[in-house]
């Protein structure tokens, strides 16, 4: 179990990322509040130790996105994020923020993954590939496809 | 910084969000900790309980003594040995006896390290002197493990030391007759030799005394074997047959 000292310190580097991850992939704030404490839950009962900085960062993401798709599995929910997620939101962000996040969360689970990765967190395929335990073929196909997707909807850069 | 990473950089964790989950994990924390207490504490509960199973069975064997060694002196003195060696029971029997068991405290401990202690008391109480003779007689399913070990120790190059086996019968009689088992041997012995010879005669004498006795009786057996033998050979002679032919 890790020591209290261990908590604040992750609480104080990922819990911007962990918010973030759960707002890709949940209905709303509640949830993402559930989800939240869920995985730092998980951090606080983590026996192993972690290799590095990169290494521990890249569990609480891997952690997060298994904890929302644990969550909206267990529920029944929807994969499918309606807009209600970002009303919450939506005070903070202006107009084309607004309009991207609602287009980001309207994609697959899959590939609102490997967008946020990806662009937010700025993951090489090759790591989002180990995050996911998936192929690398396989997230440079889905980031093409979200790209695509966000390039129909958006055009702009992501034309 | 991407357009994505600028509509998101306002989605944040909020500092009641952090606070609350600390908050929540610090109760689960506590709550981990009381139930680990209480299973701690059952598993303590639990292991004292076989402890006390097992300890019982334990100390019953380690109570019981399987071997004896009677070390007589002056003093005459049974050590009970238990299964690992140790001297569990001490019983003197006779007067010196009880006044050596009274100023040397040999339970608890390897029977050699309590025959040394007897052995190295400054209080004299064995009376030993260099070239006293030192008797044990050892009852025990394998007694030469013990004489063998008892043999290699430094106190029989002090000490003219003697080594006997015998048997759980002749220490019931010993006892019943209020003896040691390694005096009642030695009257045993001396009895094959000597038949006008009594327990109670022996019963005050030490075993420096009725070996002297055995030795005397040897020798005077042998003297009478060599004169018979040495009678025979003249009459042989006489009766014109080799004695060496019978």
């Amino acid at each position: 179990m890790k020591s209290a000292e261990d908590l604040n310190r992750a609480m104080e580097t990922y819990a911007d990322m962990v918010r973030r991850i759960c707002f890709v992939h949940l209905k709303n704030r509640h949830d993402s509040e559930d989800v939240f404490q869920n995985v730092y839950m998980k951090y606080l009962l983590h026996d192993g130790s972690f290799d590095s900085i990169e290494h521990e960062k890249a569990w609480f993401a891997r952690v997060t996105i298994n904890a929302c798709t644990d969550w909206l599995r267990y529920f029944s929910r929807r994969k499918w994020v309606p807009l209600e997620v970002v009303d919450d939101e939506k005070e903070s962000l202006d107009d084309t923020s607004a309009e991207l996040l609602e287009t980001v969360l309207k994609l697959p689970e899959k590939y609102r993954n490997v967008i946020y990765l990806y662009y937010y967190e700025e993951y090489s395929a090759v790591e989002i590939a180990k995050i996911l335990g998936k192929k690398e073929n396989t997230i440079y196909t889905w980031l093409s496809r979200a790209k695509e997707i966000l390039r129909d909807k958006l055009g702009g850069e992501w034309a | 910084m991407n357009a994505f990473q600028k509509s998101m950089s306002e989605v944040r964790a909020t500092e009641e969000l952090k606070r609350n989950t600390l908050q929540y994990l610090n109760g689960q924390q506590e709550k981990k900790g009381r139930t680990k207490s209480r299973h701690i504490l059952r598993y303590a509960l639990v292991a004292a309980c076989l402890l006390l199973l097992v300890g019982t069975g334990s100390y019953s064997v380690y109570r019981k003594p399987v071997s004896y060694i009677s070390i007589d002196v002056n003093p005459s003195i049974e050590l009970g040995i238990n299964r690992f060696g140790t001297v569990v029971s001490a019983e003197a029997y006779n007067e010196d006896g009880q006044n050596v068991l009274q100023h040397v405290s040999v339970k608890n401990i390897s029977y050699i390290h309590a025959i040394n202690r007897l052995l190295a008391d400054e209080s004299d109480l064995l009376y030993l002197r260099e070239g006293s003779l030192l008797v044990f007689t050892v009852i025990s399913d394998q007694p030469h493990s013990i004489m063998e070990e008892l043999q290699a120790n430094e106190f029989t190059q002090t000490y003219e030391t003697l080594l006997y086996t015998s048997d759980t019968d002749c220490m019931a009689e010993a006892h019943s007759h209020e003896m040691s088992f390694g005096i009642y041997r030695a009257y045993l012995e001396l009895s094959l030799y000597d038949s006008s010879v009594t327990v109670e005669d022996c019963h005050g004498m030490s075993i420096g005394e009725i070996q002297t006795r055995i030795e005397g009786c040897r020798h005077h057996n042998a003297a009478q074997e060599q004169n018979g033998q040495e009678q025979n050979e003249t009459q042989g002679h006489h009766n014109g047959h080799h004695g060496g032919h019978h």
